[in-house]
């Protein structure tokens, strides 16, 4: 049988075969890569709604390739490179994922769609309780993202990517891909991934960091919680002024801001079908499409941008750094609080929203089963994504200071 | 603007909004007054 009957026959197979070695072993690693990422996701070790369809989206994009015309090989998933309006055109009629990654994706739509779902899941209420405790926390917790854009910079990025691979530091999925796609459009693909699988990666090591950085006898400290029992008309003011505020102050930041306390204000008002599309439709659509479209993404000649080995150590970097000076913001906070105060709440200073207030909760109360931070942590929490969202904003406005 | 200064200046203009806007919500609720109980710190 000649090649190019085998070629017609099993493209997938045989563009291996003609693809440059580097090429071709980078797929084979990457669907295994797929494998491993929707194993882990069905297993529950990492997050499940993105890393599932991202790791089906990785093995598909890297098995699924053929030869199009011109003996050139691709796939029929999407074309990130297109700029052209006519064959932008053309390739969305082919390209099954191309409308929804150019109508969608490219221009921030699906991270303010999941940021509405993270605002409508939030209690303002929590943060109201204890607002300078929460946003000290907070911006303690944000250390990170200001320390790894001076080492991207410092290992040869330029300063937008620097600061879009420092985003990660605010571990805010929907910040982080609307930031790279601001500063650094081009590296927004491993970015991206890096930054959801190490946010899926917090849930295992903050434990640790936690063991590490408050003793056992503080750890099950107990904290008074005074719920100030707040009309909801004043909570929804709260919210509109808190949005108009920061709309003013960071416009380039605005559309992210908006999803945030639109989605904030649909629960305060209780407008029950909003809140049930956001909540059970809209979030869960566009966290699907998210890791669908970041798994096909990941082709190989994407990854292996020579820029992307400093990412995956600058994306660690951020998420401990954050974390380590969040719990110091902890300390800070007992100190200022004359030992009325348990540390560990300043690991909810990281805004992965509930997942590092659930992370303090339980390092509690393994201490002692009557502690109860998670309140408090989750004021922490709701001022970590409001301050992710500022750091963000003032990054995309003025990066451009550094020379 | 060197990347450190940068660093430091963003760290702090990103805290200052943080605080005018905290800071704004907690003036708000005392103007406002009328909680049914307990208070913000």
């Amino acid at each position: 049988m000649d090649s190019g009957i085998i070629a017609q026959l099993f493209p997938g197979i045989a563009s291996l075969m003609v693809q440059d070695t580097t090429i071709a072993i980078a797929r084979i690693a990457l669907i295994v890569f797929g494998f491993v990422l929707a194993y882990l996701g069905f297993k529950r070790v990492l997050e499940p709604l993105i890393m599932v369809p991202m790791g089906v989206g990785m093995i598909c994009i890297n098995c699924g390739v053929l030869f199009l015309d011109g003996g050139k090989t691709g796939t029929l998933f999407l074309d990130p490179l297109i700029s052209d309006p006519a064959a932008l055109v053309d390739i969305m009629q082919i390209n099954f994922l191309q409308p929804i990654y150019n109508l969608t994706f490219s221009n921030s739509l699906v991270a303010c769609v999941v940021f509405m779902g993270v605002g409508a899941m939030c209690e303002i209420g929590f943060i109201l309780a204890n607002p300078w405790t929460s946003i000290i926390i907070a911006i303690f917790a944000e250390c990170g993202t200001f320390v790894t854009l001076v080492l991207g910079v410092h290992l040869g990025l330029t300063p937008p990517e620097a600061a879009a691979v420092a985003s990660i530091g605010g571990a805010d999925g929907p910040m982080v891909l609307f930031t790279s796609l601001m500063l650094a459009p081009h590296l927004f693909v491993p970015i991206s991934v890096i930054a959801y699988l190490y946010l899926s990666l917090t849930y295992a090591g903050y434990p640790w960091l936690l063991k590490l950085m408050v003793p056992k006898a503080l750890r099950g400290k107990d904290i008074m919680y005074y719920a100030p029992e707040v009309p909801k008309a004043k909570k929804f003011i709260f919210i509109l002024v808190c949005c108009a505020l920061l709309c003013l102050l960071l416009p380039m930041a605005a559309p992210l801001i908006m999803s945030f306390f639109l989605g904030m204000a649909i629960k305060e008002a209780e407008i029950v079908p909003y809140q049930d599309l956001i909540e059970s439709t809209l979030l869960y659509m566009g966290t699907l499409m998210l890791g669908l479209l970041l798994g096909t993404l990941c082709e190989a000649s994407t990854l292996l941008n020579p820029k992307v080995a400093p990412l995956i150590v600058l994306g660690v970097l951020a998420l401990t750094v954050s974390g380590a000076v969040g719990v110091l913001g902890g300390y800070v906070v007992y100190w200022f609080k004359k030992g009325d105060f348990n540390p560990v709440v300043g690991i909810a200073g990281v805004s992965c929203v509930p997942t590092t207030a659930k992370i303090a909760q339980h390092a509690a109360e393994d201490e002692d089963p009557f502690s109860v931070v998670m309140p408090v942590a989750m004021g922490a929490n709701i001022g970590g994504v409001i301050v992710s969202a500022i750091a963000c904003g003032v990054f995309i406005a003025t990066i451009g200071m550094v020379k | 603007m060197s990347v450190e200064l940068y660093a430091l200046f963003s760290y702090a203009f990103t805290a200052a909004i943080a605080l005018v806007m905290i800071g704004a919500v907690v003036l708000l609720n005392k103007i406002m007054g009328g909680n049914d109980e307990g208070g913000m710190e």
